[in-house]
């Protein structure tokens, strides 16, 4: 017990203490005597998606106005998983690629409006082969989806789905005050070998994706995508 | 007790479930050895891949502090570090009696449909025999509650209801230290077993029947009374790091037990954090913007110092220098320091992000060259065109490694712009530390250190540390060996605070795939000279050779610059042989001379993670005897690394280094130099990015 306290006392005047210098290499010591116990979550759910929450109390019109104004494409993004809710901007915009980006470093990026990757979230989904817009519309024909992780020890892996969709029928959506006529289409994949099952729902308006619900990852599961400002 | 009703207790236990077999994923759990098992009994289970565990557990008068770690599926080891106190009760003399030791579990069968998991295992293998036992233990799980096991023991796990001597009487421990084979499995015979039952996802109640009769702690020491073989306990896995166990031992002690649960494989924080990359910028189209992709930039005199600048910017974000800049209209190669990120491909993927946005469209090679020590450490050569075409597509990580070559750094192109602002270099730190020599024995303190990078390759570097706390206990050396290790304790007392290393190094690269290191000063804490050292590893391969010598002379306990209380100088050598098995396992062989001028070999096993853990161990014999050796017989223990990014899921590119030792001798002992070859340049080899090549996208 001796020991023990001795060592205990220990760790905690390496708590107290901080260490200085020019050297830029971060200083982790303090930190990570605390830091182990935390989960992954937790340290997420402190990043900030980038909302305006001033402008949560604002009406839905006059957020979109005041989103608008910017002449420029937005995207309202939220996860249950990180707790955070915010609209993003166009980071980068590629070959029918757009990647949204939030203020602190965080990307989503879609090809026309399916999600391919995501970047800064941890759990993130680092690459994806996924159906085109066409595709989805296809209702009842099979293909293949796969999903690219970095998985134990930051090895690659896989998982393949075998998906096919169904029409979950018209339906008239609201996206921050606008209204938008839209076909509500699922997506159900099975995982082709060891189980697993998953669903995304889509709400295709015309050529484009309105909105959506995306399975990104094991550790985030679905997150809500919707196109505010086109 | 009669062994029949001892044997019908056991089969109680057993009987008392009622339940239908049926197949379920229950892992081990831990027991107060720090070893998978039930309260102190072991059982066939195995832990986890690769989980790596701290127990400590306070039995009465008895602390048991124990380092796991599940080597593959199927082996495992511990090391333990175990204090007995009211050692002086019956017999005057210290109060307190520690013992280490090394265990050794293999997993023989898994558990099947019907065959339960079945391990055999060895208990203090290689210690004074103060806790030597073997064993074979069978567990099966039954529904997914309920898990029964029954096993054998052999020494202490023999001593109490024993059956019979099947393989022969067991002959004492002779010498200490050496593992004890002559032993293993013979004598007495007892037979253990017990119950887990999992209540729900964070409770666990456990029953066992023990046969370990505790002979040194009740009936030679006093410190116990072992009044009966049963045990029981319950516990309580609070997340997945942390597990507690509280029980009732023996009819008479009352025991506490706290793991911390550890994967190598799986972040602390789930996944690294980290901004995302800046995207791969397009060229325009040639045909549309011909203008873009004209060469002419190239004789342009102000071209390169512009060029270099942003990209300097653009990199600085990820912690990334560049040392060197080289370029023509269709080819660069840039050289850069990774100060941070912890991933070779990562920072690969960074710079040629960054090389995308500043290089004119001309420019369709890039060669990123990693600069460790000054000196390159291999060249991975991406073509511009597929790092555009693949930055969005399925599978991108392995699309792109097809189509990168990973190359040796050869030297820096004679035209190329060094950095007048980089060399020379300063850069110190203080910062807090914590030297363990036992898992819960040591200091902690502060170190004040700076590296002055005064040219490419040569590197002044020093460090001072000041104690502010220690635990340990004061030893003297009775060594018969030259005390270049066992005076360790004196080297703490009076070097404090102590100049620990000043050292000039010069690391350069001879010839293709050649390496090599020159350090003179004082190059640890116990000795001072010259070391020096040639690796051959071309990059694609998984094995290296080197050879290292040195000359040292033993330094003074006070941590000062003298050399007046030893008179002891000695050269030292090895011839080495790292392979590189796959999967991260990395093995080692070092034949030579080690400091106390014996002469032996160092075999090595390390299993290593991408993400930076480390956990090994060495073993080393020379021909010192056992008995000049001291305890422990021969050298060996094992060591890790734990890297902070981690523990905290951001970029870092730092961690915390342990050794372990069951016993410190004189024998087998190497110098403890700084920037060994290998480790520092394979982490750019093939052998380092592939594991983790994923990350280049990162």
């Amino acid at each position: 017990m001796k020991h023990l306290k001795r060592a205990l006392a220990g760790l905690a005047v390496l708590a107290l203490l901080a260490g200085c210098g020019n050297d830029k290499t971060p200083n982790p010591m303090a930190a990570a005597v605390g830091a182990v116990a935390k989960t992954g979550m937790a340290q997420l759910k402190g990043k900030k998606a980038g909302a305006a929450p001033a402008a949560q109390a604002a009406s839905p019109q006059d957020l979109r106005a005041e989103l608008a104004r910017a002449g420029q494409p937005v995207l309202l993004v939220s996860s249950k998983a990180l707790g955070q809710t915010g609209f993003l901007t166009v980071s980068d915009s590629k070959g029918g690629v757009l990647t949204w980006a939030t203020p602190d470093g965080a990307t989503f990026s879609q090809r026309d409006g399916v999600l391919i990757q995501t970047r800064g979230l941890g759990f993130d989904l680092m690459s994806a082969q996924v159906p085109s817009v066409a595709q989805l519309r296809q209702v009842g024909t099979p293909y293949q989806r796969v999903y690219f992780f970095l998985g134990p020890d930051d090895q690659g892996t896989r998982r393949t789905y075998d998906c096919v969709t169904s029409m979950a029928g018209n339906e008239s959506i609201e996206v921050l005050g606008h209204t938008h006529a839209t076909t509500h289409i699922t997506e159900s994949c099975t995982r082709s070998s060891g189980g697993g099952k998953l669903t995304n729902e889509f709400w295709i308006e015309g050529p484009m994706i309105r909105q959506s619900r995306q399975w990104v990852s094991g550790g985030l599961g679905h997150i809500d995508f919707a196109r505010v400002i086109d | 007790m009669q062994p029949s009703s001892r044997l019908f207790a056991l089969l109680a236990l057993g009987t008392a479930l009622v339940s239908a077999p049926a197949l379920a994923e229950m892992s081990g759990t831990l027991n107060l050895n720090g070893a998978t098992g039930l309260i102190d009994m072991p059982s066939g289970d195995a832990q986890k891949d690769a989980t790596f565990s701290f127990s400590t557990s306070l039995i009465g008068p008895i602390t048991r502090g124990t380092l796991s770690f599940q080597f593959s599926e199927r082996l495992s080891g511990s090391f333990r570090f175990q204090t007995w106190r009211d050692w002086d009760t019956l017999i005057p003399g210290e109060a307190e009696e520690s013992d280490r030791s090394i265990d050794l579990r293999y997993q023989l069968l898994r558990e099947g449909r019907i065959a339960p998991a079945l391990t055999i295992g060895l208990q203090d293998l290689t210690g004074q025999g103060l806790y030597a036992s073997e064993y074979v233990a069978a567990t099966k799980t039954f529904g997914d509650k309920v898990k029964v096991t029954a096993g054998l023991g052999w020494g202490r796990l023999g001593s109490d209801g024993g059956i019979g001597a099947p393989f022969g009487d067991r002959p004492p421990v002779d010498p200490p230290g050496v593992p004890n084979s002559d032993q293993w499995f013979r004598g007495e015979a007892a037979p253990f077993g017990g119950v887990e039952y999992k209540v729900n996802d964070s409770w666990t109640l456990k029953a066992e029947y023990s046969s370990d009769a505790y002979v040194l702690e009740d009936d030679e020491r006093g410190l116990l009374e072992r009044d009966s073989p049963f045990n029981f306990g319950v516990e309580y896995q609070r997340n997945p790091y942390m597990r507690f166990g509280a029980y009732s031992l023996y009819g008479s002690e009352f025991a506490l037990a706290f793991h911390i649960i550890l994967d190598p494989k799986s972040r602390a924080t789930g996944g690294i954090v980290g901004k995302a990359p800046a995207p791969v910028k397009a060229r325009p189209a040639r045909a549309v913007d011909p203008e873009a992709w004209d060469a002419g930039w190239v004789s342009q005199p102000d071209a390169g110092p512009i060029l270099r600048k942003n990209l300097a910017k653009r990199l600085a974000a990820d912690g990334i220098t560049i040392e060197n800049l080289a370029y023509t209209a269709d080819t660069v190669q840039v050289r850069i320091r990774n100060g941070r990120i912890d991933a070779g491909s990562q920072a690969i993927g960074r710079t040629a992000r960054a090389l995308s946005h500043v290089m004119p469209a001309s420019v369709e090679v890039f060669e990123i060259v990693p600069v460790v020590n000054g000196i390159g450490a291999s060249k991975v050569t991406i073509r511009r065109s597929d790092l555009e075409s693949l930055e969005y597509s399925a599978d991108n990580a392995t699309l792109l490694r097809e189509r990168v070559t990973v190359t040796d750094a050869g030297t820096a192109p004679v035209w190329s712009l060094g950095d007048e602002d980089l060399y020379p270099k300063f850069r110190w730190s203080l910062r807090p530390v914590v030297r363990l020599s036992e898992p819960i024995e040591g200091d902690v303190g502060m170190r004040l250190s700076a590296t002055y990078d005064i040219a490419p390759g040569w590197v002044l570097s020093g460090s001072i540390y000041k104690e502010i706390a220690s635990n340990r206990d004061p030893s003297v050396s009775t060594s018969t060996l030259p005390h270049v290790r066992t005076d360790g304790s004196l080297y703490n007392q009076f070097g404090d605070p102590a100049l620990e290393k000043l050292t000039l190094a010069w690391f350069g690269r001879p010839a293709e795939n050649l390496y090599s290191r020159v350090s003179l000063g004082y190059l640890e804490r116990m000795h001072a000279g010259v070391s020096g050292e040639v690796l051959w590893k071309p990059v694609d391969s998984q094995l290296a050779l080197g050879v290292e010598l040195n000359y040292t002379k033993q330094r003074d306990t006070d941590g000062g610059l003298g050399f007046d209380e030893y008179d002891y100088d000695i050269v030292t050598g090895y011839v080495s042989a790292y392979y590189d098995f796959g999967n991260g396992y990395l093995g080692q062989l070092d034949v030579g001379r080690y400091l106390a001028g014996d002469v032996g070999a160092t075999v090595s096993v390390d299993r290593v993670f991408a993400n930076g853990w480390r956990v090994g161990a060495f073993a080393t014999v020379t021909d010192v005897s056992a008995e000049e050796f001291g305890e422990g017989g021969f050298d060996k223990g094992v060591r890790l690394t734990i890297p902070f990014n981690w523990a905290m899921g951001t970029d870092t590119r730092r961690g915390f280094d342990l050794n372990f030792r069951p016993a410190t001798s004189d024998g087998g002992a190497r110098l403890n130099v700084d920037d060994r070859l290998y480790q520092s340049i394979r982490e750019y080899h093939t052998d380092g990015l592939d594991p983790d090549w994923g990350r280049v996208w990162r």
